[in-house]
């Protein structure tokens, strides 16, 4: 499932009339498999962007083609996108409703044509992805888990469609250092099962590590797309890393104003590891 | 989609805006029972010519102050179904078991939507022209007599205008909840009743959670910011009505006057 975007704007009417340009011009394209990274400023608009990618909004200008084709136009099979994109919106746990863990997470697959065994399938593959004993929760009332569990359902809830297309916004914001990991590793693993991953993030260590490709915006407009590698070294030349800049990067120019000049090309921590390793072995004291 | 926000306020510096928050409420408590009182085709031409004065005098955008009304269009044709078939009035055109279709029952269903039509416009006009903490002061100050028989006037206050404030982030939060079933599959806008009633549920119970966490987070943050009694509060001095404001009350009070006069 390859993303082909162009030219995509949207803005939004306020009561008073006033239109505020969220999104200005922006031309991409995702490839089929990949994992991809979406940073910027809170309010740049990367939330309106996954609404427009998941067809929950309409472009004010600009399209968008899923496998070529143009999924806002009249007779696009709006259900089978629905099928196709899942998303995980900010605090998913605020979707679930239904009066077992069994039945909300199942809701997204009403009218997926399974069976019935099909279908619990599905879910019973959904929550033990998420690390649940499906027997021990499927009767449980979604609404009296604790708050972390509440999540891992709620997602439970998207993964059990099993989309081509997997969206994140903001998945790791407000979890531990250990659940941060976890759930990481978790996109990563559905993203190695062939799903394309879009994730949003602030953390900019995540997506040195996790992400291939990146798309960074301000106030609305694409500033820079690419491999990780390349964006992130490109966004250290710019405003000399006042944005975008990981910790083993700001490390590295730290070092470097200590007479220690290691490669520009360090992102992430084992780079900076192995830099550091390399300079021990080989350069000793020198 | 349905973007637009409502019953905020939106600043502006027209004769709505400018008219004190005081005078504002009383008047609309007057234009309301004119809207009720209205029962001839003259009663309503009035209340209408009104409402598309103040409309115009607001200088808000139509579509933002009407935007309530289609918000819940849905619910306005329930309205008018139920009363058109239970309503037992004159002149039956036609019956299917206990249902009866009546002239009566129509102009009923039509007179009750167009009330509340007409009443959601003219609320959302002062909710859209007046700050919500002057509706509070405002709404403290006029009830105030009732503290002489044991209201808790300030409280009360408080608690309509935290309601009002509560609308637009509602709103905005169906709007989110919304999108969120949609994306997993809802079908709020399939042409199937059958498929739309079954999006019912995953919509109403994540706001009614939400209401209650807004509430609690709320009632938290005041008792944080030290909010306890509200007599302990410094008030902001009450601004005196300006001509305008005597203006508006007295056309007000004589529309509703000529309704009373014309139901006979
Ligand atoms: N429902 C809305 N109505 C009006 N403006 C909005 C709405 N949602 C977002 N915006 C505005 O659009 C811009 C982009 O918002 P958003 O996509 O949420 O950014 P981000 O997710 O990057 O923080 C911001 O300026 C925000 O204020
Ligand atoms: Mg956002």
């Amino acid at each position: 499932m390859s993303i082909k975007i162009e030219k995509l704007s949207y803005s939004y009417t306020l009561p008073s009339g006033e239109k505020v340009e969220a999104l200005k011009d922006i031309t991409c394209s995702i490839e089929t498999g990949d994992f991809v990274g979406i940073m910027g400023p809170t309010g740049c608009g990367k939330t309106t962007f996954i609404q427009l990618l998941a067809g929950l909004r309409s472009p004010t200008g600009g399209r968008i083609y899923l496998d070529g084709e143009d999924i806002n136009v009249r007779g696009y099979d709006r259900n089978r996108l629905r099928r196709t994109v899942g998303v995980v919106f900010q605090n998913p746990e605020y979707q679930l409703f239904a009066a077992t863990v069994e039945k909300d997470v199942a809701f997204g697959l009403k009218y997926n044509g399974l069976s019935r065994s099909e279908v619990t399938g599905r879910v019973r593959w959904a929550l033990e992805t998420m690390g649940f004993d499906f027997e021990k929760v499927r009767a449980q009332s979604p609404l009296a888990l604790s708050g972390g569990e509440k999540r891992r359902v709620a997602i439970a809830g998207v993964i059990a469609t099993k989309p081509k297309i997997l969206i994140f916004d903001e998945p790791i914001a407000g979890l531990d250092p250990y659940g941060r990991r976890n759930f990481l590793q978790f996109i990563r693993g559905m993203n190695q099962t062939g799903t394309t991953v879009i994730m949003v993030s602030h953390n900019l260590e995540a997506l040195a590590e996790y992400t291939r490709h990146l798309l960074v915006l301000e106030q609305g407009r694409l500033i820079d797309s690419g491999p990780t590698r390349e964006v992130f070294a490109r966004l250290q030349q710019r405003n000399n890393g006042a944005f975008g800049q990981t910790e083993a990067q700001r490390i590295v120019a730290l070092l470097a104003e200590g007479n220690l000049a290691l490669s520009s090309a360090i992102i992430t921590y084992d780079d900076l590891l192995s830099a550091l390793k390399q300079e021990l072995n080989g350069g000793g004291a020198g | 989609m349905k973007t637009l926000p409502t019953g905020q306020y939106i600043p502006g510096d027209s004769f709505l805006h400018q008219l004190e928050a005081r005078a504002k409420i009383s008047c609309l408590f007057l234009l309301i029972a004119a809207v009720l009182g209205a029962s001839s085709f003259w009663g309503y031409a009035l209340v209408l010519a009104t409402i598309s004065t103040l409309l115009l005098l607001s200088g808000l955008p139509i579509r933002g102050a009407v935007a309530p009304v289609r918000r819940i269009s849905w619910f306005l044709l329930i309205i008018l179904l139920m009363n058109a078939l239970f309503f037992e009035g004159e002149a039956v055109l036609a019956s299917w078991g206990i249902f009866h279709l009546s002239r009566g029952g129509i102009e009923q269903g039509f007179r009750v939507v167009g009330n509340l039509v007409l009443i959601l416009i003219l609320g959302n006009l002062l909710t859209m022209t007046t700050l919500p903490t002057q509706v509070t002061t405002a709404l403290e100050s006029l009830i105030k007599p009732l503290k002489l028989i044991g209201v808790p006037t300030e409280e009360v206050a408080i608690i309509i205008s935290v309601a009002i404030q509560f609308i637009p982030t509602l709103l905005e939060e169906t709007e989110l909840i919304k999108m969120t079933q949609i994306a997993r599959g809802a079908r709020f806008e399939s042409k199937k009743l059958s498929e739309r009633a079954a999006s019912f549920l995953p919509l109403v119970v994540p706001i009614f959670i939400s209401s209650f966490r807004r509430a609690e987070e709320l009632s938290l943050a005041m008792e944080a910011r030290g909010y306890r009694k509200a007599r302990n509060r410094t008030k902001p001095k009450k601004a005196p009505l300006a001509p305008a404001d005597y203006t508006a009350l007295i056309v007000c009070a004589l529309i509703c006057l000529i309704q009373l006069l014309w139901r006979g």
